[in-house]
């Protein structure tokens, strides 16, 4: 009986099953640009990846695709490997679509990113003097992490620069209330005793209800013994309009657009 | 004692086969499972009541049958003495112990790279005969397995499953038939409904579910929209012997949303078809939703029940459907007798006197978007309800809300998604979520509901001990008084609850069954 004992064939071999491409594939850069192809692209998204990662790319159960990290490879080659053939043991299917559609669709799926065009750009600004307002003036350090430290009570910020534009991170400053994430939706109850909590939902069902209330208590309840559950559909992030100069914004700006990090991602 | 042996053998060998006779009379063998909804009148109903509604709040796990996988687990399992039989996502087969959980045989088919099906590799049950197994696959084949060891007996294909065909349903098996159908209704397939013969899988008969030239109902579709109409099947149909009929339920025309290039009212798509499952001819149908535009596949299971309706006794077809209506038939005819809505609807002024939906204008999917209740999802949807012959109610699993439908190109190409649009789910307020509702069978009034914070995907089942199972997505388990839907009993299984539960009985010991998460969870009393 033959053996494969020696270790550099099998690691050839392992080799070679990793790099080889499950689908044939000619092109190795995207070989469409055009708006008309755009709009192709737009179109064969919508049908067959909007449902699960939204139209936007990131509104949907799917993967984040508005960020420039994706977690299955970046390159072009990577990405039209990801849509056609999907990602085995995930949700992720493989596409019958030819090449042409998979490329038009990856065209698409790069202007959700935030791009060379519309970055989260961190200029103008002075980042140093943007993260001591993030920790003082602002106390944003006392929600959000950005790194090591950092409160736990709104998003997490450390990959923020990968997955806004200057402008979306400007509007979650000025009106935190416009776009409320189902995650970090507001919760107000009160117990048996009449006794009043507000915090971030975590989670719900037919029975429990868990909710982070703003000094970071997990509380657990058991919803048949709320008297109230109310809803507001304010957000527990206040407005900083009125907070920062324009100079400060920019030094802000420049800060959380610099965040590039995200453990436990491959990049 | 040489005749003592014959006779133990003999018994054993009888045990072991399951007749025609057997899936007939499946009410009178309550410690078994016979069919995907225990049987042919698809009640989910058993007689066991050693669960009752005083004792079902001691119910403890009592074992549990786990792979890995990453796929929705939708099973109905059937049992036969000590077996257990149950599919797991994609495409694999189980025999275990009933008393205990422990795996016996196992088949795993080999599913090509790139199944087309729109909703998860999913697969809801076998169905069973003599000494085999029966399955539909994914890959658009029936297969069927030697019931002792799991090996393959025979493997037919239905159709090419690269041009969006697959098999989920659990097959029903009447007389010498194995009958089963196709999803792809989002694919632009022709669907239809097929009959195999049990002993070498030869294909006996085909209904086309979009008829073709010079068939009744082709006229209702224009021009050759009909090649890609879609009108699926996936959902276990019911039978009644004595009319010697099957009643299927036919899923949404293609494209789903964007009716424009499909124009007429698309038989046979969002019906139910009575169909002869000797010969595959059509006695009657009826359609719930003509021309649907917001994807309300007629998937629900038909429910058969004899009952005394305005001053006479009549053979009763009861169904919830997915367009918000629930109606009741006449099963040998075909005439429609009643519909009202049992969630909230905005798309139908009322249901005529035919049966047919007086539209509210204005409700089709627009290129902006247009929200419209029920959800695309509907108002149930393929989960399975149950009909207890002790309280003469019929329990659905229902789902409140709306959605954004929204009207796109529909350009065909074979094997890709032929949708003409799309939806959002939009939850509006608190109107989006879920309810166990107990209906009285005649008029559809709401008798008592049991809502859950969220539409549940889960099917019921009812037994003789007065109790309602149901499963929430969040993951309970739950046991319900079925006169007025006290909440008897609840466990956290870990997983969703995609699916619907059956009871058997093992040793003398009603248990109950239900898939959830990467699981089957298994219950019962101390004992």
């Amino acid at each position: 009986m033959r053996s494969f004992r020696h270790p550099s064939l099998w690691t050839f071999l392992l080799y070679t099953c990793l790099t080889l491409p499950a689908w044939p594939q000619t092109h190795h850069k995207n070989p469409y640009s055009s708006a008309e192809h755009l709009e192709e692209g737009k179109k064969l998204y919508e049908l067959n990846c909007g449902v699960c990662h939204g139209l936007d790319g990131a509104s949907g159960r799917g993967a984040r695709l508005a960020t420039r990290s994706h977690r299955y490879g970046n390159t072009d080659t990577e990405m039209f490997q990801t849509i056609l053939n999907g990602i085995p043991g995930t949700a992720m299917p493989g596409l019958w679509l030819d090449e042409d559609s998979v490329w038009k669709i990856l065209l698409f799926v790069r202007t959700l990113e935030p791009s060379a065009e519309n970055p989260c750009a961190p200029d103008p600004g002075d980042a140093s003097a943007g993260q001591a307002l993030f920790t003082q003036k602002g106390n944003c350090a006392g929600c959000h992490r950005a790194s090591m430290g950092g409160g736990r009570l709104g998003p997490d910020l450390r990959d923020l620069g990968l997955n806004q534009t200057r402008g979306q991170v400007r509007d979650a400053l000025f009106r935190p209330n416009e776009k409320v994430s189902k995650r970090y939706r507001t919760v107000r109850v009160s117990d048996q005793d009449g006794k009043q909590f507000e915090g971030v939902l975590m989670n719900e069902d037919d029975y429990t209800l868990h909710m982070m209330d703003r000094q970071e208590n997990v509380h657990s309840f058991f919803k048949p013994d709320l008297q109230r559950i109310g809803r507001p559909s304010q957000s527990l992030m206040p407005g900083y309009q009125e907070v920062f100069t324009t100079e400060e914004l920019d030094n802000l700006l420049a800060y959380l657009c610099g965040l590039d990090s995200k453990p436990g991602v491959r990049k | 004692m040489k005749r003592c042996w014959l006779i133990v053998l003999l018994a054993a060998v009888a045990s072991a086969q399951v007749t025609q006779q057997d899936l007939l009379n499946a009410d009178k063998t309550p410690e078994r499972w016979l069919t995907y909804n225990g049987n042919y009148e698809g009640h989910r109903h058993s007689a066991l009541k050693q669960i009752t509604t005083s004792n079902a709040a001691d119910l403890r796990l009592k074992w549990v049958f786990q792979k890995p996988f990453k796929h929705k687990f939708e099973t109905t399992p059937l049992v036969v003495d000590n077996m257990m039989y149950l599919t797991v996502p994609p495409n694999e087969v189980y025999a275990v112990d009933s008393a205990t959980g422990s795996e016996i045989w196992r088949y795993v088919r080999e599913l090509p790279p790139k199944i087309i099906a729109c909703c998860d590799l999913v697969n809801r049950g076998l169905g069973l005969l003599g000494d085999r197994l029966f399955m539909a696959t994914l890959d658009a084949h029936v297969i069927a397995l030697d019931r002792k060891t799991g090996a393959v007996l025979w493997e037919k294909e239905m159709t090419d499953y690269r041009r969006g065909y697959s098999g989920t349903l659990a097959p029903l098996i009447v007389k010498d038939k194995v009958l089963v159908g196709s999803a792809g209704g989002e694919y632009g397939i022709r669907g239809f409904i097929d009959a195999y013969n049990i002993e070498d899988g030869k294909r006996l008969w085909r209904f086309h579910t979009t008829p073709g030239p010079g068939e009744v109902g082709h006229e209702t579709w224009a021009g050759d929209s009909w090649k890609t109409g879609g009108a699926s099947i996936w959902v276990t149909p019911s039978y009644d012997p004595e009319e010697n009929l099957t009643y299927w339920g036919v899923g949404n025309p293609g494209p789903d949303w964007n009716g424009d290039v499909r124009m007429g009212d698309n038989l046979f798509s969002d019906s139910v078809v009575a169909i002869d499952p000797d010969t595959g001819k059509r006695k009657w149908h009826f359609q719930f939703t003509p021309h649907d535009v917001h994807d309300w596949d007629a998937v629900q299971v038909m429910v058969l029940v004899d009952r005394e309706y305005k001053g006479r006794r009549r053979k009763l077809l009861i169904t919830a459907n997915r367009n918000g209506f629930y109606y009741v038939l006449d099963r040998v005819t075909g005439e429609f007798l009643h519909a009202s809505a049992f969630v909230k609807q905005t798309w139908a002024e009322r249901i005529d006197e035919k049966g047919r939906p007086i539209r509210v204008p204005g409700k089709e999917p627009t290129e902006d978007g247009n929200h419209v209740y029920p959800t695309v999802g509907g108002g149930t949807n393929w989960m399975s309800p149950t009909y207890s012959p002790l309280t003469g109610l019929f329990y659905v699993t229902a789902m409140e809300g709306g959605s954004m439908y929204y009207k796109g190109p529909a350009d065909y190409s074979p094997g890709t998604r032929f949708w003409g649009g799309r939806f959002v789910n939009e939850h509006v307020n608190d109107d989006w979520y879920g309810a166990v509702r107990a209906l009285d069978p005649l008029t559809g009034e709401k008798v008592w509901e049991h809502r859950t914070f969220k539409p549940a995907w889960a099917g019921l089942l009812s037994t003789a001990g007065g109790v309602i199972f149901a499963g929430t997505d969040d993951g309970y388990f739950k046991a319900l008084d079925a006169k007025t839907g006290k909440q008897l009993w609840y466990l956290n299984l870990g997983g969703g609850v995609r699916a619907s539960p059956i009871t058997y009985s093992t040793k003398g010991n009603q248990r109950v069954a239900i898939a959830a998460g990467n699981g089957l969870f298994v219950f019962g009393l101390p004992e």
